[in-house]
């Protein structure tokens, strides 16, 4: 390889965007830069940070890679690593989404289950074309369901406490279809649309000549399989099941006997007052709980990407949770390729079970001191959006932090001032 | 003319398995269940169960049936849509099977069996939410079913029997044992699931009108018999139990897995029971449910051995089916009163075969007849569940039968047939005899006067008393005790383990039994102990356990606490 085709420097620009990820990977090559943007989405803005924050970095990645984007990583469909590719229907005032798509990438890399195609797929066998299509299905009734749950949430406001409606609101409005930034997407690449999985062509060959791109989750059903226990019950077609009822629930008084006798709105008869209330509080909890398994799903589709170049390793997994990367984990070559990665963006804000403690286990370059070659960790999230103190699963876990900050170089967005929009960071290949 | 004595029971109208289940006509298959007579309010609202008809999905509260809710409306509804478009009916069918189920229970025991909460009315939601999901719950004193549209329409939990017996077992058991919720181990975590669906299939099957439709019809000229060909064990397991899990509601799977189906296809293997893909909760319940239905296909078939053919190589089809109905019902008396054989707390399959063999014999201690001693032992071991030793690894003995030197001075057994101070003062007095630990905090939970029928026909009074032993430790404690730290426990988390025992008075007042599990065994405490450190369950259950168990497998959801900051 000449060395005009080996980049010999990398700077990650991680921005500050709340509760969200954006991170401009820019690799230096003798002729020019070459810029991956990897997720761009916000569902909690920082505070103080003004309207506009979202577009002003739209504007930034443009000015940062010169108009020329040559490749876009999606790592799944949440709100908070998308909607920044969110279009307008107003020329005149083009939304953040219209400046990326202006910069004309090349490649847009996203999970397989985004694959429009998926449908059209027949060189796999029945079977398993017939489980992939449900999952894919599965995933779209989940965001059914957000929907619907939505909706549900404008009834049930009433009888639920402020911060469980909150928490409701937000983990459900994270699973909408985001269906302008979806498409816009789907329609984006010059080139190259990459749906990738554990092991397939990242689709960034082309772009980044000398930097070798391993895909690493997330897994097909069929590697999923070998690795999952036998089971008897489709999470698909549960998910397809409430899904379905996202229809049917619209406005209160509806159910499915219409023309029931039942109590007038409001009038509840005396001895049924307490089990009315105790039944909406079991509601409350059950949608929590739903909307939480559907998000944990919905993360588990995350591309996971581990770079190298020059001999250093750089490991962005998105929000990818353990049953992600329990596949992965699970193949000895893969561990070995982990153990010496140099940058590690901390999956899924900082949750409990985004990082898992046997891929932690793995890297070597943690040491409790400063020292050149010291793990970075990069670490994109604001607290309070997510979770609880008081259940263990606030986000970022403090566990987690304090291990972080102990054992490599934690950046977290927090700790930029609100008038900051980014920190660089840079790696001489 | 003298006054006719008020009848005891009445009967209701059901479905009989599920909406899916149908008569050789096409029409939804009903059955009359009986229950308790009582005088009930609109709801239906007895003295044990009281229907709200609340969704919480819509907001709607359903008016309940307001004329004479004593009568059954619905004995002579054959048309499905007068059935399946009418909440009253559902609100109907859910209170019969609860109260039906409950009425088992009380038969099998021979006394009264209280809610695991301090109410006396279990408060039943037939439409509670919009969700393919179906729990009991303690802390609301409820059971609640869900209801969900599928591809044919709405699809209701509360209609189905097999579903409200489920939920139903969970509210009794958890009155019976209230410490089997506690986490423990594989076992006691899938106790509970195992159980309530060995209760609910062997209900469902005790039940003439479903045995019928489970073995299919058989057209031509010779319907009223069936070959003996078809009435071998295997043949039965594939008729019977397989037919019947084919025509159950398909949509219903995530609400109620797939036991049934499982117990028929899950071969025999003594491996099975070590296996981790069977650690998992809903997976374990099945080795029971498949132990004990082989046994009851096994015990069926041995009963038609003994029948006369009415044609060269023949049975009569209707006494095949009684039979079979028989034959459930047996097993399902068994299958309850084992548990006043079983410990009260940290319950393991063994322990509990050993209280299934112990009930059937005091029942029926000729069992000539039925061979059901053996057929249960032989499949429980098929499936790597052996009895219990009747002492511990660690040298505890935990299967006391009528022990010598019991102390009884200063009791006085009228007051210990319904007192438990009188019983705390029986077991103070006999710690040392009863293994007990002096540090452990220990409190006496159910005293229960019991009346049966014994199987010579004798009324039979027997006493029940459970008591339990907690003990506080922190983790630098456990090595004193013997017991091993789990790997990685933190220091700040104390642990609470947990002994107990039940003891069993015979009509004289004298000791028969006590079974227990010793707080002080410090292996099956190490075993508990790294067992819950592995599956995040050192903190203790969440607040609605069993709703979160059922998503869980919704959700095929594993458990990673391990992977977990």
């Amino acid at each position: 390889m000449t060395a005009s085709t080996k980049p010999g420097k990398l700077a990650v620009r991680a921005y500050q965007v709340g509760f969200g990820d954006c991170l401009l990977l820019s690799f230096a090559y003798p002729d020019r830069e070459r810029h991956v943007l990897v997720d761009f989405g916000s569902s909690g803005l920082p505070e103080n940070a003004g309207a506009g924050l979202i577009k002003r970095v739209a504007n930034d990645i443009a000015d940062r890679c010169h108009g020329k984007l040559d490749a876009v990583v999606v790592s799944h469909r949440h709100l908070d690593h998308l909607s920044g590719f969110a279009t307008s229907n107003n020329p005149k005032r083009p939304a953040p989404g219209d400046v990326i798509r202006s910069l004309r990438p090349a490649v847009v890399v996203q999970p397989w289950t985004e694959d429009p195609d998926a449908a059209t797929d027949a060189t796999k066998p029945t079977a398993i074309l017939h489980r992939k299509l449900a999952f894919v299905a599965g995933l779209g009734a989940m965001q059914g369901f957000a929907e619907s749950l939505l909706r549900e949430l404008h009834l049930l406001r009433r009888t639920m406490g402020k911060r469980l409606a909150d928490q409701l609101a937000f983990v459900g409005e994270q699973n909408l279809k985001n269906l302008p930034a979806v498409q816009n997407l789907m329609t984006m690449a010059q080139d190259t649309q990459a749906y990738v999985h554990f092991g397939s062509r990242s689709g960034l060959e082309s772009v980044l000549p000398g930097v070798k791109v391993r895909v690493l989750g997330p897994p097909t059903v069929e590697q999923s399989d070998e690795i999952r226990r036998e089971r008897d019950t489709d999470e698909n077609e549960f998910w397809h099941l409430l899904g379905a009822d996202g229809r049917a629930v619209a406005t209160r008084g509806h159910g499915t006997f219409r023309r029931a006798a039942s109590w007038p709105a409001g009038t509840v008869p005396r001895h049924a007052r307490w089990f009315k209330r105790r039944l909406a509080a079991v509601r409350s909890d059950a949608l929590l709980e739903l909307v939480r398994a559907l998000d944990e799903a919905m993360n588990n589709t995350s591309v996971i990407l581990l770079f190298e170049a020059g001999g250093k390793k750089f490991l962005f997994p998105g929000d990818a949770q353990i049953e992600n990367w329990a596949y992965a984990l699970s193949r000895p070559d893969v561990c070995q390729q982990l153990r010496d990665v140099l940058l590690y963006k901390v999956g899924h804000h900082g949750s409990l079970n985004a990082t898992p403690k046997s891929l932690w286990a793995l890297f070597r370059n943690r040491s409790p001191s400063p020292r050149p070659g010291r793990l970075q960790t990069i670490l994109s999230t604001k607290a309070g959006k997510h979770g609880s103190s008081q259940n263990k699963t606030e986000v970022p876990r403090k566990p987690l932090v304090h291990e972080l900050q102990s054992q490599s170089d934690l950046f977290t967005t927090q700790s930029l001032s609100a008038k900051t929009l980014y920190r660089d960071f840079e790696f001489e290949l | 003319m003298a006054t006719p004595l008020s009848p005891r029971t009445r009967t209701l109208t059901v479905i009989a398995q599920d909406p899916s289940v149908l008569r050789p006509d096409g029409n939804i298959l009903t059955a009359r269940v009986e229950v308790p007579a009582e005088r009930l309010a609109p709801g239906p609202w007895g003295h044990r169960v009281h229907v709200i008809d609340y969704d919480a999905s819509t907001g709607r509260l359903y008016r309940p049936r307001t004329d004479a809710a004593d009568r059954d409306p619905y004995e002579h509804v054959r048309d499905a849509s007068r059935l399946l478009d009418d909440p009253c009916f559902h609100a109907q069918n859910c209170y019969a099977v609860a109260m039906s189920t409950l009425a088992r229970f009380e038969r099998a025991l021979g006394r009264r069996v209280s809610w695991g909460f301090s109410g006396h009315q279990l408060k039943v939601a037939p439409h509670a939410f919009l969700d393919a999901n179906a729990f009991y719950s303690r802390r609301d004193e409820a059971l609640m079913f869900g209801w969900f549209h599928s591809d044919t329409g709405p699809v209701y939990a509360c209609l189905s029997h097999d579903v409200v017996a489920h939920e139903t077992t969970h509210a009794v058991l958890d009155g019976l044992r209230e410490r089997y919720t506690d986490p423990s181990s594989p076992d006691q975590a899938a106790f509970h699931e195992g159980f309530a669906d060995v209760v609910a299939l062997l209900s469902v099957f005790a039940m003439p009108e479903v045995v019928a439709v489970a073995l299919g019809a058989r057209p031509g000229p010779r319907r009223d018999v069936l070959p003996r060909s078809a009435l071998t064990p295997d043949a039965l397991r594939r008729s019977a139990l397989l037919g019947l899990a084919e025509q159950m509601g398909r949509q219903l799977q995530n609400v109620r897995g797939a036991a049934l189906r499982r117990s028929a296809l899950l071969e025999p293997d003594r491996r099975l029971y070590r296996a981790p893909e069977y650690l998992e909760p809903h997976r374990r319940g099945e080795l029971l449910v498949a132990a004990m239905m082989n046994a009851f296909v096994q015990v069926w078939a041995a009963r038609l051995e003994a029948l006369r053919e009415i044609q060269r190589g023949c049975l009569d089809r209707e006494r095949v089916v009684q039979e079979g109905a028989d034959v459930a019902d047996r097993l399902l008396t068994t299958a309850i009163r084992a548990l006043d054989y079983a410990p009260p707390v940290d319950l393991q399959f063994g322990d509990y075969l050993r209280g299934l063999l112990a009930a059937d014999r005091e029942d029926q201690p000729d069992d000539r007849r039925y061979l059901c001693r053996d057929a249960l032992e032989r499949t429980f071991r098929a499936y790597g569940i052996d009895p219990a030793a009747e002492t511990s690894a660690a040298g505890r003995r935990s299967w006391l039968l009528r022990p010598g030197g019991v102390d009884v001075e200063g009791t006085h057994f009228a007051s210990m047939q319904h007192e438990p101070d009188e019983v705390f003062r029986f077991v103070w007095q006999n710690r040392e005899l009863l293994e007990l630990s002096d540090d452990a905090y220990t409190r006496v939970l159910s005293v229960r006067p019991c009346t049966r029928v014994a199987g010579d026909g004798f009324v039979l009074h027997e006493t029940v008393a459970e008591y339990v032993q907690i003990l506080d430790l922190q983790p630098d404690e456990l090595r004193s005790l013997g017991i091993r730290r789990p790997a990685g426990m933190p220091d700040d988390l104390s642990v609470t383990l947990y002994g107990g025992g039940v003891l069993v008075f015979d009509e004289y007042g004298r000791l028969k039994l006590h079974v227990s599990k010793s707080v002080r065994d410090a292996e099956e405490q190490s075993v508990r102990l790294a067992y819950l450190a592995a599956h995040g369950g050192l903190r203790g259950p969440g607040a609605r356990r069993f709703s979160a168990l059922h998503r869980r497998r919704n959700l095929a959801r594993i458990e990673r606490p391990a992977e977990r900051w």
